[in-house]
């Protein structure tokens, strides 16, 4: 069991003013069987309203709008986490994680990777759903080349693996695409990790009537250092932060993501950096 | 109900101007074709200029064709009524279905007109079926929308019998109506732009004196 | 009905001067086109459309229980009845709408059931339009067309009234409306089924909005005025898909829709008509399943059939159609709208290997159907009587109590040998007279 400090910070600047500004943000994480959250702050402005429900795959989402003219956005998320690390959350499997979505479907590249990992998975004995996940994690990881600027929002598994390089997003899809290929259901899920940085992005496998988080960007299984904000079939489905405006204004985004851990019981604390 | 979008109030607005505009045009027209018969080629030229129009027009009959007809030509009465037509579809449930359908019917006469020798005889239906339009309205649509829609109307009006220096009497009739309506609705206008168009109709003892002025007050009414 | 038939024209131009159109969209121009009535009309005896009746609202209520448990517990996945590719798989299931409770439970508030007669005096459901089903206004106001042009017709038969629809609709409407005024949304004029969102908001006393009328304040949904006040909306019958509703939470590039309606909707505080997230339910390969979803959940055996249907995706079933291809219909499941419809008699060698080809490559795409012989309707085409293929939309209104409107949208073939009866594809319609005795 690991306590967490987090904060998560945005602020947009627009360049002349906008209006009619409809956000959603999927940035407070919830509780779970992984992790117990206690928020010491969460602040969205400007904002005329939130409202804050769960969305269609259990997130935690805040929605509201600001339609007055404003020329800055923001939103500050802090709390502590209480997290256990490496364990399987029990829970109903829902079948759409189990088949192609938009960002992961089963294109020639993904096939050909999916063919080579399960050789891979074969060839070192791989035999469980965990010990299969862990090989294609780690072929993943060492056929994969982190490259930040080469993909975007919009880059699909197939099109990363063709690139051969990618961030953390592309890590992802590729290895829920990957994992449901080879008949195991996966998905997509958005977070923090211990450090500064950005929000991260990784992978969750169905084993043992549960759900078991990999980290296929740093080659680690999900363990107390992250704390999760949301998941889905893909990217799209669990967006942190989406808006739309009126307005013709440039915008400036400062994220500032930060979790250090605090008052561990053998009083060690972990630097990393995190955001990849 | 009583609720009315901008959209709405849009359209209610431009539907009236679009509508009285092919009206007036067209009765306006019936005047300029009786003078075409006597009248060397090129009397169009001023009717242009006086409509604010560029003169495309290269012949009396061709005028009369592109301008009555053409739905290529943006200033034809033709491309007025339909957008009067784009206006109306939109307002079905403000209109309803049986004040609306004269808009189609004029439409449609319009349409088929284009197509015979004698277009004037035909252009008179289109005029009767304007005419029942706004009997209809009058009868069917509700107030709001009403005072909203003959505001436009009243805005055309002014607008054309300015341009084309309508005796002073009428101008000044139309003036009141306008005002009249505009007072009853939400609209946002300009008040010092309607009272120097008061004035300036006071002013004049036969015609309007300065009839650019008026224009520029007029189109300033709402902005 | 002589008197009525000699009319035709009459009624007709009658139906111009109303703007009964639709919209086609022709080398990406948008045209309204009239859409051609033809005054024979379709007659249901009083016992055939008990019948009818009977079998309709047992389907549209088993399909609103079946929506019910998708975006709920989905026991009939879990119990097997249905295969989990076919529902999960479809492009009509939205897990946005997971965990939605609809007001009063009724997803499918408006569902245009299509059927054909058989020769053999049976109806065949031919498919469920559970999403935005069109054409209910047609017969409406041609049926009001009809009564002046020729009363007689109607003092001698004992036809229905049908105008009853608009209150039906808004009786619909108003049981899950969650309190403010009903709206009618449209995507705009330029949209095929523009003159019926028109009429109904007329005939309904509803509000017409397009998207940009509407927004989302404080969780709840208002009508703007333009003296800057606002109205609640209590119910939105939007005419416009699902993908386009909210760009927030469906298609983040559409520039139409409603940002942050799906929200306002799930805290319940708009009632949307239909729900999103219906097309799982009214897929080409979900209508193979409808007959097991009625016995599943209530119980019953149905009233009315299927055509006969295969599903390549079983093994039997795919040998029965790869074997009987010439003789069968194929339907791209992804497909709407009469597209995606492939008789397989019109084959050639060729392009039937090829056809084959694709139902073994992806065989859960494609569905196939027997050709029913059904029943030709008479029209009347300069002058003379000839036959035309036509089917049968019957439209079912589920509110407090789901109700099966006494008409339906007739619509026939516009060439001899077209068994497409699709208003987009050309063709005309009739009026639907059920009988009172």
């Amino acid at each position: 069991m690991k306590k967490l400090k987090f904060e998560y910070r945005m602020e947009l600047k627009f360049s002349s003013p906008v209006n009619s500004h409809y956000f959603a943000l999927r940035c407070v994480p919830g509780d779970s069987l992984r992790q117990r959250i206690t928020l010491t702050e969460r602040s969205v402005a400007p904002a005329d309203y939130i409202s804050v429900l769960r969305d269609g795959f259990g997130n935690l989402k805040i929605s509201g709008s600001c339609l007055e003219n404003h020329d800055t956005f923001g939103y500050r998320v802090a709390g502590t986490a209480v997290t256990e690390g490496m364990i399987i959350q029990k829970s109903p499997l829902h079948p759409m994680y189990r088949y192609p979505s938009k960002y992961t479907q089963f294109g020639p590249s993904v096939i050909e990777f999916a063919r080579c990992a399960e050789e891979e998975c074969r060839s070192s004995g791989a035999e469980t759903v965990m010990e299969k996940s862990v090989c294609i994690m780690n072929y993943l990881h060492s056929h994969f080349e982190y490259i930040p600027g080469v993909t975007d929002i919009g880059t699909t598994a197939e099109e990363a693996l063709r690139l051969g390089r990618g961030v953390c997003q592309d890590y992802a899809h590729i290895m829920t695409a990957v994992l449901r290929f080879l008949g195991i259901p996966a998905r997509y899920v958005n977070g923090m990790m211990i450090g500064e940085g950005y929000t991260h992005a990784w992978t969750e496998v169905y084993t043992d009537g549960g759900w078991y988080g990999f980290d296929p960007t740093n080659n680690l299984h999900i363990d107390g250092y992250y704390i999760k904000l949301a998941h889905g079939r893909d990217f799209e489905d669990c967006v942190v932060d989406k808006g739309i405006f009126r307005g013709n204004a440039c915008q400036q985004q400062d994220i500032c993501v930060n979790v250090e851990e605090i008052g561990d019981d053998r009083n060690s604390s972990i630097d990393g950096t995190a955001g990849r | 109900m009583g609720a009315i979008s901008v959209e709405k109030m849009d359209h209610l607005f431009w539907l009236g101007r679009y509508t009285d505009r092919v009206y007036t045009t067209v009765r306006l027209f019936f005047q300029i074709y009786d003078n075409m018969i006597e009248q060397p080629e090129g009397i169009y030229e001023k009717y242009c200029e006086r409509l604010n129009i560029p003169n495309i027009y290269t012949s009396n009959g061709q005028f009369v064709r592109s301008y009555l007809f053409d739905a290529q030509n943006p200033d034809s009465v033709l491309s007025n009524m339909e957008r009067a037509y784009g206006n109306a579809v939109v307002l079905r449930e403000e209109l309803s279905s049986s004040t609306f359908s004269y808009v189609q019917l004029a439409l449609n006469t319009m349409e088929s007109c284009s197509r015979t020798t004698a277009p004037l005889l035909e252009l008179q239906q289109v005029i009767d079926y304007l005419l029942a339009f706004w009997g209809c309205a009058d009868d069917y649509v509700e107030e709001d929308c009403r005072n909203i829609l003959k505001c436009g109307k009243y805005v055309e009006r002014l607008d054309l019998c300015i341009r084309f220096s309508f005796h002073i009497r009428d101008i000044g009739k139309e003036y009141r109506k306008l005002v009249n309506r505009l007072r009853r609705t939400n609209l946002c206008y300009n008040e010092e732009n309607l009272k120097r168009l008061g004035e300036i109709i006071n002013e004049g003892t036969d015609q309007v004196t300065d009839y650019q002025e008026a224009l520029r007050c007029l189109e300033g009414l709402f902005r | 009905m002589k008197e009525l038939i000699e009319h035709t024209d009459r009624i007709n131009r009658l139906l111009a001067r109303y703007g009964v159109k639709f919209g086609i969209y022709r080398n990406g121009e948008f045209h309204e086109q009239l859409f051609p009535f033809d005054a024979i009309p379709r007659v249901i005896s009083h016992e055939d459309f008990q019948h009818l009746e009977k079998g309709l609202i047992q389907r549209v209520d088993a399909l609103n229980l079946f929506l019910n448990d998708i975006y709920g517990e989905k026991n009939i996945v879990r119990d097997g009845v249905i295969p989990e590719k076919f529902v999960f798989l479809s492009s009509g299931y939205l897990p946005q709408c997971e965990g939605i409770r609809p007001p009063k439970k009724i997803y499918s508030h408006i569902s245009g059931i299509d059927l054909v007669l058989g020769k053999d005096g049976k109806w065949y459901i031919l498919e469920d339009n559970l999403r935005i089903p069109s054409g209910a206004s047609y017969p409406l106001i041609a049926r009001e067309i009809c009564r002046r042009a020729s009363p007689a017709t109607f003092s001698s038969n004992a036809v229905v009234d049908n105008r009853n629809y608009a209150e039906l609709l808004r009786e619909t409407m108003d049981w899950v409306s969650t309190g403010g005024i009903p709206v009618i949304m449209t995507p705009g004029r330029y949209n095929a089924a523009y003159f019926e969102h028109s009429y109904l908001a007329e005939k309904t006393g509803s509000e017409l909005a397009t998207c940009s009328e509407l927004s989302v304040e404080n969780n709840y949904l208002y009508y703007r005025d333009y003296r800057g006040g606002k109205q609640k909306v209590g119910v939105i019958y939007r005419r416009i898909s699902d993908e386009y509703l909210d760009p927030m939470t469906f298609l983040p590039e559409s520039l139409i829709g409603i940002p942050n309606l799906m929200d306002v909707y799930r805290s319940g505080n708009v009632a949307i008509v239909n729900a999103p997230g219906n097309g799982v339910a009214d897929d080409k390969g979900i209508y193979y399943f409808v007959p097991k979803m009625i016995r599943y959940y209530l119980g019953q055996e149905p009233v009315l059939k299927n055509a006969p249907t295969y599903l390549p995706f079983y093994e039997e079933d795919r040998r029965y159609v790869l074997e009987n291809l010439k003789k069968l219909v194929i339907k791209d499941v992804a497909e709407a709208g009469g597209y995606g419809v492939v008789f397989g008699n019109e084959l050639s060698g060729e392009r039937l290997a090829e056809m084959k080809e694709r139902i073994e490559k992806e065989p859960r795409r494609f569905i196939a159907q027997e050709v029913i012989d059904f029943q030709d309707m008479d029209i009347i085409e300069d002058g003379k009587r000839v036959p035309r293929k036509a089917d049968l939309r019957a439209f079912v209104l589920s509110g407090e109590k789901t109700k099966v409107w006494a008409s339906g949208l007739t619509r026939f073939s516009r060439n001899a040998d077209s068994f497409v009866v699709n208003s987009s594809q050309g063709g005309g319609f009739k009026d639907t007279w059920v009988l009172s005795r």
